[in-house]
C-alpha cells in the first residue's frame, strides 16, 4: 500500500495509519494512548504536531499563530497549561527571510499573551521543490492542572456533549483561499483555548475534552462512540454553525460537521454538570456560543453517531473517509 | 466573481428556519393523507439523493411511499469500458485531469487515486478551464481532460475546448463521456418491470434543459414529473405534488424549483454544447447502449478529441464482479439488497462507483442511513 492524501484527513484512514505506524510500538509495551496530548509521569502533558497549511496565511491567521494554537489546544483538552513550545522548521531554499520572520513573529506573540516559552528549536533547509515554502512542527509540554485524568474511556450513558463553539470555520477560511472564493467576514476560528478551558478543570463532571480539528467535530464523535461502544444522539439544531461555512459548504459539496476547526473542542461531562460547563465556557469571548448538542445514550446503533436533522429526520454521522481538503493544517 | 455570488444568494436563504421545519412537517403528513397503496418515486439526481439522506427526509415518508435512486449520479452512470478507457491513457504517460468525485472509481487496473500513489499524473481540477494552466505550465506533455456528467458539466467542457481551440493549445485533449439525461429517463419510464409513478426531476439539468425535453414523461409515459431544487423543503414540495397527482389520475409536468428554471432552459449554455458536440450512442453503466444519448466531439474540435489522438475505442466494460451498481442505479434494488454492500464494498474499499462518488445511492445509504447489509439502521 502507498500513502494517499485521504490519509491525511483526520477520518477513517489517518486512524488507521497511525494504528499501523504504532504498531512496533504497541508490541513491546511502549505504545501512547491516542489522545490529543500524552500525559506524563509527573504531572506533565506533551504532544506533537505538523503544520503544512497552504495557504501559509488565511483569513485569521498563519502558520506560525496556528503551530502554536495548535499545540496549546493539545494541552489545553487534556488539562494541561501551555508551559514549554519546541518549533522545527523545515524551509526550502529560497523562502524569503522576510516571511519567515512574519511568521516567527506571530507565533512569538501568542505564546507570549499565554506565558508560554519557547524552549527549544531547529530548523533545516532542503533543496528547492523538496517542501512547499516552510513546515512548521511544534512541540509542547505543560503541566497538568487536574488530578483526574480527562479521556475518552471516562464518558458515560447519559453524558451531556458540548461544543465549545461554531464549528468548520477553519476549513471554510482555508477552503474559501484554495477556490478563490471570496466570502466576506469568513474567518478562520484559529485561536489559543487555554485561557477559555482552565476554569472548567475544577469541573469535577468533566469526563473528557477533544480538540475538533481534522476531520472536524464529526470525526472526534465517531471515535468516542467507537471508542466507548455508546451511542451518541445529536439533536442538528443545537449545532452552532455560522451561516458563512453553511453556504460555503453547500457551494462546495463539503459537510459542516467534517470542517476542521482550530478554536472549538468538543466536551463531555455529566449532565447535572452541564449547565455549569456552558456557563464557564460562554464566559469566554471566544466560546460564547458555547452549546449543548447531544447526549450519550445505551440505545442503537452502538457504538455510532446519529442526528435528529433539524427538519425531524434520522441519519447517522459517519466517520469521514477519504480526502477533503489536503494540507488544511 | 461567480462563486461569490452563489455563496452570497445561499447565505441569504434562512436556512434551518422553523418555518422550513414546520413545511416539511406538513408535507409529511400530508403525504400519508394522500397515499393510500405502494407508489415507487425515482429521484434522478445524485444532489437531490444526497440532500434526502443528509436530511433524514427517508424517515419522515409514509411506507407506502418507495424513493428509489435513479441514473443521477455523473460518476456512477460512467461505463465500467468507459472507467477502464480513461485509466489505459495514464500508461501512455499523459497527465489525465478529472473532478474529483472520479478519482477513486475502481476500474480494472486500480483507481484514479491509486495510481496516482504509483506515481501516474492523475490531477483533481475543480474546473474544466483549470486545464488551461495545466496545458501551459506543460507544454511537452499531453493533457487530457475525463470530462463526464450530464448538461450541467457539459457547458464547462464546451468552453474548455472553444478557448482551447481559440488559444491553439495543441497538447490539451478531451475525453468526452458527457450523457444526456432525458433518453436515459425514456428508457427507465417505458421499463415494465420497474413499476415507477413518478419522477423527481433533476434541478440543475432543468435549469439548462428547460421544461421541453422532460414533457414526454408526463404526455407520452402517463407519468407524473416534478423539478424540484435541493431544499428538503423542495423536495418534500416535488413529492406532495406527484402523489397528488398520482391519486388523482393526472400526469403533468410541474415545477417546484421556483424561477430557477425557465421553461426555455437556458439558451447560452445549449448553443455552447451544440457549436462542441454532436449526440451519439453512449453506453450506461446499468442501462447498456442508449441511442443518441452521450456527446462526442463536432467533427470542427476533432483534434482535441483525446479518442482520436490516442486511437481509443472504449468496448462495453465488465462490471467488477458481484457488483450490482447497474441494478441500484435503475432502481432496481435497494444498495444493502447487494450482496457485497457493507461487507465487500465499502467506502474504504469499494467494488463499484456507486459506494465512493459522493453522490452514488450505495456511498448514501452506507454514510447516513443504514448499515451491515441493512442490520443497522437510524
Amino acid at each position: 500500500m502507498r500513502i494517499g492524501l485521504g490519509h491525511g484527513s483526520g477520518g477513517r484512514q489517518s486512524q488507521e495509519l497511525v494504528q499501523a505506524l504504532l504498531g512496533p510500538f504497541y508490541e513491546r509495551g511502549i505504545g501512547p494512548e491516542l489522545e490529543d496530548s500524552a500525559l506524563l509521569p509527573g504531572g506533565y502533558a506533551m504532544t506533537v504536531d505538523g503544520f503544512t497549511v497552504s495557504p501559509r496565511v488565511f483569513p485569521g491567521g498563519d502558520i506560525g499563530h496556528l503551530c502554536v494554537c495548535g499545540c496549546v489546544n493539545d494541552l489545553a483538552v487534556r488539562g494541561a497549561a501551555p508551559d514549554f513550545l519546541g518549533i522545527g522548521l523545515i524551509i526550502e531554499e529560497g523562502f524569503p527571510t522576510e516571511e519567515l520572520s512574519l511568521y516567527m513573529e506571530s507565533a512569538a506573540r501568542t505564546c507570549s499573551s499565554l506565558g508560554m516559552r519557547l524552549a527549544a528549536g531547529d530548523t533545516k533547509v532542503v533543496p528547492s521543490g523538496a517542501v512547499d515554502g516552510v513546515y512548521f512542527s511544534g512541540t509542547a509540554f505543560g503541566k497538568l492542572r487536574r488530578d483526574t485524568p480527562l479521556q475518552a474511556t471516562n464518558i458515560r450513558v447519559g453524558d451531556s456533549l458540548i461544543v465549545s463553539g461554531p464549528i468548520g470555520r477553519h476549513g471554510a477560511a482555508i477552503a474559501a483561499s484554495r477556490f478563490n472564493l471570496s466570502v466576506s467576514d469568513l474567518e478562520s476560528d484559529c485561536a489559543p483555548l487555554w485561557p477559555a478551558l482552565e476554569p472548567l478543570l475544577a469541573v469535577d463532571g468533566l469526563r473528557c475534552m477533544r480538540d475538533c480539528t481534522r476531520g472536524g467535530l464529526g470525526a472526534v464523535l465517531c471515535e468516542w462512540g467507537e471508542a466507548t461502544g455508546k451511542h451518541l444522539s445529536l439533536e442538528e439544531a443545537s449545532i452552532p454553525i455560522d451561516d458563512r461555512v453553511r453556504s460555503l459548504c453547500d457551494v462546495l459539496g463539503f459537510d459542516p460537521l467534517y470542517m476542521a476547526c482550530e478554536g472549538c473542542i468538543i466536551a463531555a461531562c455529566e449532565p447535572s454538570e452541564a449547565t455549569t460547563v456552558l456557563q464557564l465556557l460562554s464566559a469566554s469571548p471566544l466560546c460564547a456560543e458555547a452549546a449543548l448538542i447531544g447526549e450519550v445514550t445505551d440505545g442503537e446503533p452502538e457504538g455510532m453517531v446519529s442526528m435528529r436533522t433539524y427538519i425531524g429526520g434520522e441519519r447517522l454521522v459517519d466517520m469521514p473517509f477519504g480526502e477533503l481538503l489536503p494540507r488544511i493544517c | 466573481m461567480g462563486g461569490d455570488q452563489k455563496v452570497g444568494r445561499r447565505a441569504a436563504r434562512t436556512w434551518g428556519s422553523n418555518k422550513m421545519t414546520s413545511f416539511v412537517a406538513e408535507a409529511s403528513r400530508a403525504l400519508r393523507r394522500i397515499i393510500s397503496s405502494p407508489i415507487s418515486v425515482m429521484e434522478v439526481c445524485g444532489t437531490h439523493t444526497v440532500s434526502i439522506f443528509r436530511s433524514g427526509i427517508r424517515s419522515l415518508l409514509p411506507p407506502e411511499l418507495r424513493l428509489v435512486s435513479g441514473p443521477g449520479c455523473p460518476v456512477c452512470v460512467t461505463d465500467q469500458g468507459e472507467i477502464d478507457c480513461a485509466l489505459s491513457l495514464l500508461d501512455s504517460g499523459v497527465v489525465l485531469a478529472a473532478y474529483g468525485d472520479m478519482f477513486r472509481v475502481p476500474g480494472k487496473s486500480g483507481s484514479l487515486a491509486s495510481r496516482r500513489e504509483m506515481g501516474f499524473d492523475a490531477r483533481v481540477v475543480t474546473s474544466a478551464l483549470d486545464l488551461i494552466e495545466i496545458a501551459l505550465e506543460s507544454p511537452s506533455r499531453e493533457v487530457v481532460f475525463l470530462a463526464v456528467g450530464f448538461e450541467t458539466t457539459a457547458p464547462a467542457t464546451a468552453a474548455l475546448l472553444l478557448e482551447a481551440s481559440q488559444r491553439r493549445i495543441h497538447n490539451l485533449s478531451v475525453l468526452s463521456f458527457h450523457k444526456c439525461t432525458p433518453p436515459a429517463l425514456a428508457a427507465l419510464s417505458s421499463d415494465p418491470e420497474l413499476k415507477l409513478s413518478g419522477f423527481l426531476l433533476p434541478g440543475h439539468v432543468s435549469v439548462i434543459l428547460g421544461h421541453e425535453p422532460f414533457r414526454f414523461l408526463a404526455d407520452d409515459g402517463g407519468l407524473p414529473a416534478v423539478i424540484a431544487g435541493f431544499d428538503p423543503e423542495q423536495i418534500m414540495a416535488g413529492l406532495v405534488e406527484i402523489a397528488l397527482q398520482h391519486q388523482r389520475g393526472e400526469a403533468r409536468l410541474g415545477s417546484v424549483y421556483g424561477r430557477a428554471v425557465r421553461p426555455g432552459g437556458n439558451d447560452k449554455a445549449r448553443s455552447l454544447m451544440d457549436r462542441v458536440f454532436v449526440r451519439r450512442d453512449s453506453c450506461w453503466r446499468g442501462l447498456g447502449p442508449l441511442a443518441d444519448s452521450g456527446m462526442a466531439l463536432r467533427e470542427e474540435y476533432s483534434e482535441f478529441d483525446a479518442e482520436r489522438r490516442f486511437s481509443l475505442a472504449p468496448v462495453r466494460g465488465t462490471p467488477p464482479h458481484g457488483c450490482k451498481c447497474g441494478e441500484v442505479l435503475t432502481g432496481r434494488i435497494f444498495p444493502p439488497e447487494c450482496a457485497l454492500f457493507g461487507t465487500g464494498c465499502t467506502p474504504a474499499s469499494p467494488a463499484g462507483p456507486c459506494m465512493v462518488s459522493a453522490e452514488g445511492a450505495c456511498g448514501a445509504f452506507f454514510r447516513f442511513y443504514r448499515r451491515n447489509g441493512g442490520s443497522r439502521c437510524v
